[in-house]
C-alpha cells in the first residue's frame, strides 16, 4: 500500500513496536502495587514521562498521560467548569474534540466564542483581542489545522493574553514530529498530544499542564497520574509513546525536511500534469507535507475510490459514520465553496514515505484526471 | 466480463446480487448511498453500513460510500411534500429510483469506472437486438416492476437485476449459506426516511397540518379529521368514526378527499359504490421502450400491492392520457402511479391525476 494519510494517524516505528511488545510481556504488573514487579513497570512509566518532558521541554511532573487528543482536550475543557470566570475563546477550525465538547459544555453554563479564521486558514489577533471579557476564563487555539495544516499564531497568542490571567491551551496532535513544539518557549498552560499522530500506538494521549493547580480529573478513580488521571495506566503504550516522542524529537529537523521537500516536489508537478489544482490552507506558514487540493470538475469520492483500487490511501472532507463525505466545514470556514470543497483531497505524507512513492502518487493521479 | 458497481444496502437483497455477479464472474464493487441526513433512532444507516461492510468483507470486495442526502432531499423529499400539500398520495420509492438510484448512482458508478449498476430488485430484465425489457420478477409475491416503471432504454441497458429469477426464501438461504449477518434481516417497510416512527408525526415537522371535518357524502358531517394529508383513499382504520352515524354497522372508508373545502368524504363499506372507479386520468406518461408498444393485451395496476387488471388506453398530448379498465378498481390514489404490462413485461407507467 502506498500510504499518503498519515495526519488520520502514522505506522507504529518498528522500535516503538518492539519496545511496546517487550514491555506488554515482561512489564504486565499493575505500576501502583508495591512488589518489585510494579515497581518496575512505574519505573517503566516514569521513564517514559521523562522522554516526553524533554521531547517538548517540559518538566516530567507537567506530563498526563490520558487515551489520546480528545480525552486531553476534555479534560483542560471540563476543568473550566465552576470556575469563577466562566468564558472560553477558541475558533471555527477546531477538531471536533474542541468545538463539540465547548457545545455540550455550553448547558453547564460555560459560555463560549468562536472566532473566524481567514482564507488561509489564520486567526486574526485582533478579532482574538475583541472578544476576551472579564470573563475569559481560558483561550484554546489549536497549533496546526488537521486538514489544511494552517500554522497559528500561539506565542503571539500567550503575550497577548498575557498579565490577563486567562489561560492558554493549544491542541497540537497534528504538529509533534513536523515543527518544533516548545511548552518553554510558547509559554503554553496545557497543550495537548495523541501518540499516533507520530508514529506512537492509538489509544494513548498526553495532556501537558504547566500548573497541576488549573487543572481537575476527568476520569475520577485511583491515584494514578498524581491524581488528575484514575485508571490503570496503558503502560506498553506509555512506554512506546516515550520512545516515538524522543525518535521524533531527535530527528525533527530532518523529517521536516524531507516532508517539506515531497510536498514541494508533489505541488511542483501536480501544477504540471493538472494546472487547475488548486491548493488549500496558507502557502507558507503550514505543516510540512500536508497538501489539501481541490481538483476541480472531479468529486473527492471518486478520486478517492479510483486511488483506493490502484492501493493508494489518502483522504477527503470530513468522514461520518458510513464512510460517506459530507463537505468540510473546515473548508467552509476558509471560504472554500461547496463544489469545490467536495472536490477536494487531504494529501499527508509521512516519515516512511519516498520520492518514488510520491511519482506513483502523480502518476495514478495522471491517469485519473487526464484520462 | 466487466465491472460492476452494487448499490449495498446493508439489506439481504442487495448482498445477494453482489454475491451471485460474483460467482458470475464479475469484477464486483460494492456502492453504499447514504440518502438521509440524521443519525436519530429512528435512522438505521449506521447499523446498515455495517452490515453492508460485513457482506463486503465475506465477498472480499471493496465497500465504497457515497452521499447523495442533498439530491435525495431535493428531488424526492421535496416532490414527496408536495404531493401531500396538495391532497395527493406520492410514491417517494419510485422517485428514488427515477432520480437517485437510476440516475445520480448510476452516473457515479459510470464515473468510477463501472461498465454497469446492479441492484436487489425482484425484476428481470431480457436483452433484445435493438432495446431492452424490463420483465416482472419470478417471485410474484415480491415482484418491484411497479417502483422501476420509468427506467428508460439507456438505464436499462446499464442495470443488471440479478435476482430476478429467485424467490425471497431462495435470497435468504444463499445469504445463509454465505455467512452474511443480515441474512434474516426483516425486509424495509413503508417509507425508508421515515422508518419506524409515527407517520403523522413525521409529516407535521414538515407540513402545517389543517383539522377539518369528516362528512358523508350526502354532506353531513360525522366526524373531523387532523388534515387530508394523513388520510388516504380507501383508508378504513383510524377515522375514529363513533357508532350511531350511517345505515348499518359496516365500517366507514375513505372515499374523497376535498381539498378545496378540506373535506374527509367517507362512505360505508368495502363495497361502497365511490370506491370503484373504471376511468382514470393520468399525466407524464412514460414508456420504456420510448412508445406504445402494441404487444397484445394491455393490462395495468394501480398501485404496488394489487393485481394488474385488463385496460385500454387513450393517448392525448403532452404526455396524458385516459385509461379505462374492464372492472372498477378498489380505492384509486391521485398521485401515485398507474404501470402498464402485456402479461411480464412492464411497458411503462403514468401518474394517476384524477379518476371517475
Amino acid at each position: 500500500m502506498f500510504y499518503f494519510d498519515h495526519s488520520a494517524t502514522t505506522p507504529v516505528h518498528p522500535s516503538v513496536l518492539d519496545l511496546i511488545n517487550k514491555v506488554q510481556k515482561d512489564f504486565y504488573a499493575n505500576p501502583s502495587s508495591v512488589h518489585s514487579a510494579g515497581k518496575k513497570a512505574k519505573a517503566v512509566i516514569e521513564i517514559s514521562r521523562t522522554r516526553i518532558a524533554s521531547a517538548i521541554n517540559a518538566n516530567p511532573e507537567q506530563i498526563i498521560f490520558t487515551s489520546g487528543g480528545t480525552e486531553s482536550n476534555n479534560q483542560v475543557f471540563w476543568s473550566m467548569l465552576n470556575k469563577s470566570k466562566s468564558h472560553v475563546i477558541s475558533n471555527k477550525i477546531e477538531h471536533p474534540a474542541v468545538i463539540k465538547v465547548l457545545k455540550h459544555l455550553s448547558t453547564f453554563n460555560l459560555d463560549y466564542s468562536l472566532i473566524n479564521v481567514d482564507k488561509n486558514g489564520l486567526i486574526s489577533l485582533d478579532e482574538l483581542k475583541g472578544q476576551i471579557t472579564d470573563q475569559t476564563s481560558l483561550v484554546s487555539i489549536m497549533m496546526s489545522n488537521n486538514e489544511i495544516g494552517t500554522i497559528q499564531p500561539i506565542k503571539q497568542v500567550v503575550e497577548l493574553l498575557k498579565d490577563k490571567n486567562i489561560l492558554m491551551h493549544t491542541d497540537a496532535v497534528q504538529c509533534f514530529g513536523k515543527i518544533s513544539v516548545d511548552v518553554e518557549l510558547l509559554g503554553i498552560d496545557f497543550l495537548s498530544l495523541s501518540a499516533h499522530k507520530f508514529y506512537g500506538p492509538k489509544g494513548l494521549g498526553i495532556l501537558y499542564v504547566k500548573n497541576r493547580d488549573t487543572i481537575n480529573n476527568l476520569l475520577i478513580g485511583g491515584s494514578q497520574e498524581y491524581g488528575l488521571r484514575g485508571g490503570t495506566e496503558n503502560v506498553a503504550s506509555i512506554a512506546g509513546a516515550g520512545l516515538a516522542a524522543e525518535i521524533g524529537s531527535k530527528n525533527l529537523k530532518k523529517n521536516a525536511e524531507k516532508l517539506k521537500g515531497l510536498e514541494i516536489f508533489f505541488i511542483k508537478e501536480l501544477k504540471v500534469l493538472y494546472p487547475s489544482a488548486i491548493i488549500n490552507g496558507h502557502l507558507t506558514n503550514s505543516l510540512p507535507g500536508l497538501i489539501n487540493v481541490s481538483f476541480p470538475g472531479f468529486r473527492s469520492d471518486i478520486l478517492m475510490a479510483k486511488l483506493d483500487r490502484v492501493n493508494i490511501a489518502v483522504s477527503s472532507g470530513s468522514a461520518c459514520g458510513s464512510g460517506s463525505i459530507k463537505p468540510s466545514p473546515v473548508l467552509s470556514e476558509i471560504g472554500i465553496s461547496e463544489k469545490l470543497n467536495l472536490s477536494s483531497l487531504r494529501i499527508s505524507f509521512g516519515s516512511t514515505n519516498n520520492l518514488e512513492e510520491v511519482k506513483i502518487l502523480l502518476k495514478e493521479l495522471n491517469l485519473i484526471l487526464n484520462n | 466480463m466487466g465491472h460492476i458497481a452494487v448499490g449495498i444496502s446493508g439489506g439481504v437483497d442487495s448482498a445477494v446480487a453482489a454475491s451471485l455477479l460474483i460467482e458470475e464472474g464479475y469484477d464486483v464493487e460494492g456502492i453504499f448511498m447514504k440518502n438521509w441526513e440524521e443519525d436519530s433512532e429512528y435512522c438505521t444507516v449506521e447499523k446498515d453500513y455495517k452490515d453492508a461492510l460485513q457482506v463486503c468483507d465475506v465477498l472480499d470486495i471493496p465497500l465504497r460510500s457515497v452521499n447523495f442526502a442533498k439530491e435525495y432531499w431535493e428531488k424526492v423529499f421535496q416532490y414527496f411534500l408536495e404531493e401531500y400539500k396538495n391532497g395527493r398520495t406520492p410514491n417517494p420509492d419510485i422517485m428514488c429510483n427515477s432520480e437517485i438510484k437510476f440516475k445520480e448512482f448510476l452516473k457515479y458508478a459510470i464515473d468510477l469506472g463501472a461498465d454497469k449498476i446492479a441492484t436487489g430488485h425482484y425484476v428481470r430484465s431480457n436483452i433484445l437486438q435493438d432495446s431492452v425489457e424490463l420483465l416482472k420478477g419470478l417471485d410474484k409475491g415480491k415482484d418491484q416492476s411497479y417502483f422501476l416503471h420509468t427506467l428508460t432504454q439507456k438505464q436499462l441497458s446499464k442495470s443488471l437485476f440479478p435476482l430476478g429469477e429467485l424467490n425471497k426464501a431462495q435470497v435468504r438461504e444463499h445469504a445463509e449459506k454465505k455467512g452474511f449477518n443480515n441474512f434474516n434481516k426483516k425486509d424495509s417497510v413503508g417509507i425508508c426516511f421515515i422508518g419506524e416512527r409515527n407517520f403523522k408525526n413525521f409529516l407535521k415537522d414538515y407540513l402545517p397540518s389543517k383539522p377539518g371535518k369528516i362528512v358523508t357524502e350526502s354532506g353531513k358531517k360525522i366526524g373531523a379529521h387532523d388534515g387530508l394529508m394523513f388520510h388516504t383513499i380507501g383508508q378504513r382504520k383510524g377515522l375514529k368514526i363513533g357508532g350511531g352515524n350511517g345505515d348499518n354497522s359496516n365500517a366507514w372508508y375513505v372515499i374523497e378527499k376535498d381539498i378545496n373545502h378540506n373535506e374527509l368524504i367517507v362512505g360505508q363499506g368495502h363495497d361502497h359504490p365511490l370506491l370503484y372507479k373504471k376511468n382514470i386520468q393520468v399525466s407524464k406518461i412514460h414508456w420504456i421502450n420510448n412508445e406504445k408498444v402494441e404487444l397484445g393485451e394491455l393490462s395495468a395496476k394501480i398501485r404496488y400491492r394489487a393485481s394488474d387488471h385488463k385496460c385500454s388506453i387513450t393517448e392525448l398530448k403532452d404526455g396524458q392520457a385516459l385509461i379505462e379498465f374492464e372492472v372498477p378498481q378498489f380505492a384509486i390514489a391521485n398521485g401515485q402511479s398507474v404501470v402498464f404490462y402485456n402479461d411480464e413485461i412492464c411497458l411503462g407507467g403514468a401518474t394517476i391525476n384524477s379518476s371517475f
